[in-house]
C-alpha cells in the first residue's frame, strides 16, 4: 500500500468511521486504528440519535441497529410538571450502539479502510514539528505508521489530544459521569419520545434519562456533574428507581439486563482542534452538547468534514494548521453558536433551583425547549414577567443579555 | 513522561485504588487525571503509583465509586 496520500484516524467509534467515510469519498487512502478488539462494545451511551445529523453526514443509520423510532422528549421538572415535544414524523431513533458502531466501521472497510484493531498509539511522528504519523504498540510490538495526516477520534480520554497538545486533562466540572442500566420489562408511558428528569434531588446538575427501545425494553441512566456530590452516579439511579414516583409507575418491574458506565465533557468544544498534521473529532474534541449531552450526530457531521479536509489537504500535500483550519471553519459554521449558548444556557441552569425550574416549566413549550437548546432565541420573556416570580423573572434578564429571549 | 509529573508536589502519602470489581472502565477517571496517571487498557485501568500524587480528582469522577485513596 502506498503511504502517499494516507489519513490514520484513531478511534472506530461514529466519529472516526464518519472521518474514514469523508476521507475515502474525497479520495484518501485510510487507516482506521482502535485500542480496542471489539468495536462498539463496552456500550457507553444513552443511545439516541436524531435523524438530522446522519442526514447532513450523508451517512445512512444502520436498519439493523434501530431498537425504536423518536418522535421527540418529554421533560419533567423536579416538582414533576412534564413538558413534551413530539414531531408527526419520526425525528430519531434509538439504536443499539454495539450493532451501530460495528457497522459503520464495517461499512467505512467495505469501502476501502484498512483496519488494525488492537492498536494502541503511544506517540505521534514528527517532522519539523508537524504531525507525520503514530507509534504504536500492536500484538507487543512497536510499530511507526506514517500518514500525511492524523485524525483522533479516540473519545473523551484522547490519547491524541494529549500527544497534540491541543487538550491535557479535563476539570471535574468540566465531565459528566453517567451509569445507565438497559432494563426488561418496562411500562413506559411514551414508547416514541425520551424522558428525561430534573431536580437536584434525581440528578445534581444533570439529568435522568428513560429512553425506550422497543419490546417493553428501556435504557435508563443518569449523567451527572462531576466532581460536587456527595453520592455516586450509580448511586442516585439506584435510589431514583426505588423510591422515584415516575419510576414506580415505569419501571416496577423492570429487570437490569445490562449496566454501563460512561464520561462525557460538558463543556464545549476545545479551543481549538487543529495543529499542523493533525486534528480531533467527535468526543476528543468536545463535540458535545453541554446540556443533552448528545454526541454522534455531531460526530457524524463534523468526521463527515474533518475527512474530506483532511484528504483534501493530504492531496495537495499542506497539511499544516492553518490549512486544516478549513475543518474547524467549516465545522463551527454549523454548531459553533450552538455549542456556545448551550455552555452560557448549562451554566445559568445550573444556578437555578428547583422552585425556579418548575416555574420555568409552567411557561415553556416542547418548541421553546428545542430552539433554547439549539442556542437560538424564544419568546419567553413576557410570560415569564407575568408569573411574577422574582427568580424567574433575573433568570429571564440574564437569558435576555445572552439574546436567548 | 509527563512534564506535569515533577512538578506537581506529591501528596505522596496517599495513592489512589481501584476496584476492578466495581470499575467498568468509562475512563472518567482518566479524563480528569492532572498528572496522567491512569492508563486505560481494554478491559480495565491501571493506576501509575510513581505518578499519582494522590489528589483524589478521580475519586470525585468514579460514576460507581470503584476509586478509593488508600495510605501509601
Amino acid at each position: 500500500m502506498s503511504d502517499d496520500n494516507r489519513v490514520i484516524v484513531v478511534g472506530a467509534g461514529p466519529a472516526g468511521s464518519s472521518v474514514a467515510l469523508g476521507a475515502l469519498r474525497a479520495g484518501s487512502d485510510v487507516t482506521i486504528i482502535d485500542r480496542k478488539t471489539n468495536v462498539g462494545i463496552p456500550v457507553q451511551c444513552g443511545e439516541a440519535i436524531g435523524k438530522t445529523g446522519p442526514g447532513l453526514a450523508e451517512i445512512e443509520i444502520p436498519e439493523e441497529s434501530i431498537r425504536a423510532p423518536l418522535r421527540g422528549f418529554r421533560v419533567y421538572s423536579p416538582g414533576l410538571l412534564s413538558v413534551d415535544y413530539a414531531e408527526k414524523e419520526t425525528s430519531g431513533y434509538i439504536v443499539d450502539r454495539r450493532v451501530f458502531d460495528k457497522e459503520l466501521f464495517v461499512r467505512a472497510t467495505e469501502a476501502g479502510a484498512d483496519s488494525l484493531l488492537g492498536a494502541r498509539v503511544i506517540d505521534l511522528v514528527r517532522f519539523n514539528g508537524t504531525v507525520t504519523g503514530v507509534i504504536i504498540r500492536h500484538e507487543g510490538q512497536r510499530k511507526t505508521m506514517k500518514a500525511n495526516v492524523v485524525v483522533g477520534a479516540d473519545g473523551v480520554n484522547s490519547q491524541i489530544a494529549r500527544l497534540t497538545g491541543l487538550r491535557n486533562s479535563y476539570k471535574p466540572s468540566d465531565i459528566d459521569s453517567c451509569f445507565a442500566y438497559e432494563m426488561s420489562n418496562c411500562n413506559l408511558d411514551v414508547t416514541d419520545l425520551m424522558q428525561f428528569l430534573l431536580g437536584s434531588e434525581v440528578s445534581p446538575r444533570g439529568y435522568i434519562w428513560i429512553f425506550p427501545k422497543g419490546n417493553n425494553r428501556a435504557n435508563v441512566g443518569i449523567g451527572i456533574g462531576g466532581g460536587i456530590e456527595t453520592k455516586t452516579a450509580k448511586q442516585y439511579l439506584d435510589y431514583f428507581l426505588q423510591h422515584h414516583d415516575v419510576a414506580k409507575k415505569q419501571l416496577s418491574q423492570a429487570r437490569v439486563i445490562e449496566t454501563r458506565v460512561g464520561a462525557l465533557p460538558v463543556c464545549g468544544p476545545n479551543q481549538t482542534n487543529v495543529v499542523d498534521g493533525a486534528l480531533l473529532v467527535g468526543d476528543a474534541a468536545g463535540h458535545v452538547h453541554p446540556i443533552t449531552g448528545g454526541g454522534m450526530g455531531y460526530a457524524m457531521v463534523c468526521g463527515n468534514i474533518a475527512g474530506r479536509v483532511a484528504a483534501e489537504c493530504s492531496a495537495k500535500g499542506k497539511v499544516g494548521s492553518s490549512h486544516l483550519q478549513q475543518y474547524e471553519k467549516e465545522w463551527r459554521k454549523l454548531y459553533g453558536a450552538e455549542f456556545d449558548q448551550s455552555l452560557k444556557l448549562r451554566e445559568l441552569l445550573l444556578q437555578t433551583d428547583d422552585a425556579t425550574l418548575d416555574k420555568l416549566g409552567e411557561i415553556v413549550t416542547g418548541e421553546s425547549i428545542v430552539k433554547m437548546t439549539a442556542g437560538k432565541k424564544v419568546k419567553i420573556f413576557m410570560r415569564a414577567m407575568a408569573t411574577r416570580d422574582r427568580k424567574l423573572i433575573a433568570l429571564m434578564q440574564e437569558l435576555r443579555k445572552l439574546r436567548m429571549v | 513522561m509527563s512534564p506535569a509529573t515533577s512538578t506537581t508536589k506529591k501528596s505522596a502519602k496517599k495513592l489512589a485504588d481501584v476496584d476492578g470489581e466495581l470499575c467498568g472502565v468509562c475512563q472518567a477517571c482518566a479524563t480528569v487525571c492532572p498528572v496522567n496517571a491512569i492508563e486505560v487498557t481494554e478491559n480495565y485501568i491501571v493506576i501509575i503509583s510513581e505518578k499519582c500524587t494522590g489528589c483524589g480528582v478521580c475519586v470525585k469522577v468514579c460514576p460507581v465509586g470503584a476509586i478509593s485513596l488508600i495510605n501509601r
